[in-house]
């Protein structure tokens, strides 16, 4: 059942506060200059402005190391013990971009095969997403296929208005919530957050925008299908410093590694940590054959998989156009620009 | 700053027409007003690629590492600050004089992208610049833009020794930007020197507890030349993969001694940083103490001093115990 309700900004907080008694509350907060998803536990500190944050939300589910199991050798048989699940959360201040990255890469862990660690964290977790109040110089989402006040993804969304927020409980989780905590909300209609989330959209992407052009997803993926040996992989390699800024932002990306570390041969730990194609040990492998061995490869990977081999898979493209590696790559490698070039490129073939 | 670019071009059409070099590594207009990107240029008829304005902040000198198997020259374009990382490669042999061309530009000066991203409208088209001890003036398609030097100068700029290039084989633009002597003291160093033991460690465990070991830091950086590096060793790993402060601590000190003597104080780990950890307070730190026991100047400065911490001298105080 969804509802459809409205709550003022001192509301908001001591709503927040009070969901702390029973939960995690994981939100933006901003410490020394850059906003991060953290535990919370004054909901005063929760800064409801922010543009993006440093670290997509992704690392609550998927933290950048967990532990998987620890092990311990004992009288000849090894003990393993795996980590226990932390009590329910909410995450609150989720953008509509990683809102919807959140939903490709449920695909990723939930799918074909269950990826315990985050499927526990996923289920055990209410998600409230915020909607944008300005649209960033590298904000993209809306030429992605989504939009500053998409609320698909939440179970509770907030469209701010004025100071306040309309609140709309999208599944029966955030509804059940709003319930139950009905007496920091007042009513609204679904007619009203309709035409503020309308008229919002239109002001905010009012602004002007940067790089001019339309994109077109799917010629993009007809010409990546059709041509994998293009020489515009090498040439934007060349500038490529095999960083792994782009992929450690990337609200979407999603590969690890696996390593046991033992202090001695007795006990240890198994973890797994954020890997990154970019990075030329990725692919290496035992016998020393890397079947990505230069930039050109690691590059082409990383947008075929945004392109390509995301919606290959699940159906989905793999970037939300949050504008996290626009904004942070040192040598301006722009997906923006890219998809761009790319569709230029397929126009002159 | 519009002379510069069109020298910078003119230069270059020549030099690649000539075959005097295959390729010009140098700044390319970004995908955003107030960025720029490094850009590879082989043929003459692309020159019109090239630009220069106060938002080519990164130090080219690191690709020549990448292409020091070319067949063929380079020439590349430097700043006062990157200038000295071309020296320090020549020193460590690890390009050839021979094979590259400098082209240097007396730097005016260069802009930090949060303050010129918050007051340059993200359409505006940049036409010219000009960086004086007054302030900062644009002029844009959308109106002029001013700026302290405060507000606007990178801190790096601020603290130049030399914005002119210690090496170059043609010099770019009249006179570069003069930096305040007062700001060339190390005094931010100085003051962190000064907190107790406990609020260094505070100070630097805030930062290294964010740092997401991404390798931008080494990766954009000239002095890390190292084919293998100690951090990608999986047999032994050194360095355990997992984010923690304890291992990021360790990262980032090994990092800083590795460089020691040959960080020349470019900024690009610091400006790179995507956690923004203030990377040049540590390297700094060296450069202070580099100047103060040996005497010796910033690593760079100088192509025929042999570098400090690379050569012994019997005067060394160690040799006296």
């Amino acid at each position: 059942m969804v509802v459809y309700k409205k709550i003022t900004r001192d509301n908001l907080v001591q709503f927040l506060q009070e969901l702390t008694k029973d939960r995690i509350l994981i939100a933006p907060v901003r410490e020394h200059e850059i906003v991060s998803f953290s535990p919370v536990a004054d909901a005063g500190q929760v800064d409801f402005s922010f543009q993006n944050s440093f670290v997509p939300p992704k690392s609550w589910f998927f933290p950048q190391s967990e532990q998987i199991f620890s092990f311990r050798l004992e009288e000849g048989k090894y003990e393993l013990s795996t980590p226990s699940l932390p009590r329910g959360a909410v995450l609150f201040g989720v953008h509509p971009c990683d809102l919807k990255s959140i939903l490709a890469l449920d695909p990723v862990f939930d799918g074909k095969f269950d990826d315990n660690y985050y499927c526990d964290r996923r289920k055990n977790t209410i998600i409230i997403g915020l909607g944008c109040q300005s649209v960033g110089r590298n904000c993209f989402c809306f030429k992605v296929g989504g939009g500053p006040l998409e609320s698909t993804g939440a179970d509770i969304f907030l469209t701010p208005a004025g100071g306040d927020f309309l609140a709309e409980g999208l599944t029966d989780q955030g509804t059940d919530l709003i319930n139950k905590h009905s007496r920091f909300f007042s009513d609204s209609s679904a007619e009203q957050i309709d035409k503020e989330k309308r008229e919002g959209t239109d002001r905010l992407l009012k602004q002007p925008a940067g790089l001019k052009g339309d994109f077109n997803l799917q010629k993009v993926k007809a010409f990546l299908d059709a041509n994998y040996e293009i020489p515009y992989w090498e040439e934007l390699s060349y500038r490529c410093l095999g960083c792994g800024i782009c992929t450690y932002l990337c609200p979407t990306c999603h590969c690890f590694d696996i390593n046991d570390y033992a202090r001695s041969g007795l006990e240890g730990e198994r973890i797994r940590c954020w890997d990154s194609c970019q990075f030329k040990d990725f692919t290496l492998m035992a016998g020393g054959h890397n079947p990505r061995p230069s930039k050109k490869e690691r590059v082409r990977n990383r947008f075929l998989h945004k392109f390509k081999y995301h919606e290959d898979r699940y159906g989905l493209f793999g970037c939300v156009g949050c504008g996290r590696c626009v904004q942070k790559c040192p040598v301006n490698i722009d997906p923006r620009k890219i998809i761009l070039d790319l569709q230029e490129v397929a126009g002159n073939e | 700053m519009k002379g510069i670019e069109e020298q910078i071009r003119a230069t270059s059409s020549q030099l690649l027409a000539a075959g005097d070099v295959q390729m010009v590594i140098g700044y390319g207009a970004g995908s955003d007003n107030t960025r720029t990107m490094p850009v590879f240029i082989k043929r003459a008829e692309d020159v019109g690629k090239l630009v220069f304005n106060p938002f080519c902040v990164s130090n080219l000198a690191n690709y020549l590492l990448q292409w020091n198997n070319f067949e063929g020259k380079i020439a590349i374009v430097v700043k006062g600050c990157d200038s000295r990382s071309i020296i320090r490669l020549l020193q460590d042999k690890q390009i050839e004089r021979e094979k590259i061309i400098v082209l240097g530009v007396n730097c005016p000066g260069q802009l930090k992208s949060g303050p010129a991203e918050a007051k340059i409208p993200v359409d505006a088209v940049l036409s010219e610049a000009t960086v004086d001890n007054a302030g900062i003036k644009l002029q844009t398609s959308s109106g002029p833009v001013t700026f302290s030097l405060e507000e606007g100068l990178l801190e790096k700029c601020r603290q130049c020794e030399s914005s002119r290039p210690v090496i170059s084989d043609y010099l770019f633009g009249e006179k570069g930007f003069e930096a305040d002597r007062a700001d060339l003291s190390f005094n931010d160093v100085a003051a962190l020197e000064d907190e107790p033991l406990e609020e260094k460690s505070k100070y630097w465990d805030k930062y290294f507890e964010r740092c997401l070991r991404c390798y931008a830091c080494r990766n954009s950086c000239p002095a890390c030349s190292c084919r293998e590096c100690v951090f990608d060793m999986v047999e032994p790993d050194w360095v355990a993969k997992t984010v923690n402060l304890s291992d990021n601590t360790a990262f980032h000190l090994i990092r800083a001694f590795h460089v020691a003597g040959r960080c020349t104080d470019c900024g690009e780990c610091e400006r790179v940083c995507p956690a923004e950890i203030p990377l040049r307070v540590l390297n700094r730190k060296i450069i202070k103490d580099i100047k103060e026991l040996f005497g010796a100047p910033m690593p760079g400065s100088d192509l025929e001093a042999l570098p400090v911490l690379s050569f012994y001298s019997l005067d060394d105080p160690e040799s006296q115990n």
